[in-house]
């Protein structure tokens, strides 16, 4: 226990000395999904129009199965950076928010599909590992 | 004064691995959470819907059409990346700042994809795997 104290001090002192700093970045493309823009959108009741004016133009359009389909994307990036003197470590996570949007023949949703993927993006700088 | 071995293997270790480890970066970029085999043990061909698979692992990257039905794909990307820099160790003597680089890349993309029917029923599945390896290995010749 006598030996582990001056030995913790060490370590301590030596990751004082070894950091220069830390960093943290983050990185957005897109416009957040709006739950509840989402939820206004009703299976086999919202139209194609109601759709668009309630989300806007998407970001890309899709034929699909003989029917349209809108998507909305956003994607959320986060950097950390650990600088020490003799090395630096970083971590880049990106992830994406997508909706789905099906419209059938006659114009009216027939499905929305939304993931939300961001929600559980942290800050890492551990490169190492999963 | 003549130092024992014991004394002198980790100083000799240390300066070592700061020789070696001057100056350098390492980085890990990573798109999306990748999916397992285990991951997709629920998915019975014939049987299951792309509803189904959406409710257990969100909704996938892209949906584009085929002349049987539909390909929904789920896409990861991890890239590894890592750089020595020996003109490092100049800095404490020369007034230039020379660089001696070495640097390697690891690009590695996944992707899950799923084949459906003109019913949404998932036919079949299969990963693209273009792994970039477990290591992170900056010297590039």
């Amino acid at each position: 226990m006598l030996l582990f104290k001056p030995l913790a001090g060490i370590i301590i002192v030596l990751a004082l000395i070894m950091t220069q700093g830390c960093a943290f970045s983050r990185g957005t493309l897109g416009e957040d999904i709006r739950s509840e823009s989402v939820d206004a959108i009703k299976k086999a009741t919202t139209t194609k129009a109601e759709v668009l004016s309630l989300l806007g133009a998407p970001d890309r359009l899709l034929q699909v199965n003989g029917r349209d389909v809108f998507q909305y994307y956003r994607y959320d990036a986060k950097v950390g950076s650990l600088l020490l003197i003799l090395i630096n470590f970083s971590r880049v996570s990106i992830k994406s928010d997508d909706l789905f949007v099906i419209i059938d023949r006659e114009g009216i949703v027939e499905d929305v599909i939304l993931s939300k993927r961001t929600d559980g993006l942290k800050f890492r700088f551990w490169p190492f590992g999963e | 004064m003549k130092l024992p071995l014991s004394r002198l293997c980790p100083i000799l270790l240390s300066t070592v691995l700061c020789v070696t480890f001057v100056g350098c970066n390492v980085v890990r970029f990573t798109l999306n959470t990748p999916i397992t085999q285990n991951d997709v043990a629920f998915i019975v061909p014939g049987q299951t819907t792309l509803a189904d698979v959406i409710t257990k692992l969100g909704t996938p990257d892209s949906i584009t059409d085929s002349y049987t039905g539909v390909v929904a794909t789920y896409r990861f990307l991890d890239m590894k990346y890592s750089r020595v820099n020996f003109g490092w160790l100049l800095k404490f003597w020369s007034p230039v700042d020379a660089d001696l680089l070495i640097s390697r890349t690891g690009l590695g993309t996944d992707a899950l994809e799923l084949l459906c029917d003109s019913n949404w029923v998932v036919t079949h599945h299969s990963f693209l795997r273009r792994l970039s390896g477990h290591s992170f290995n900056p010297y590039p010749f």
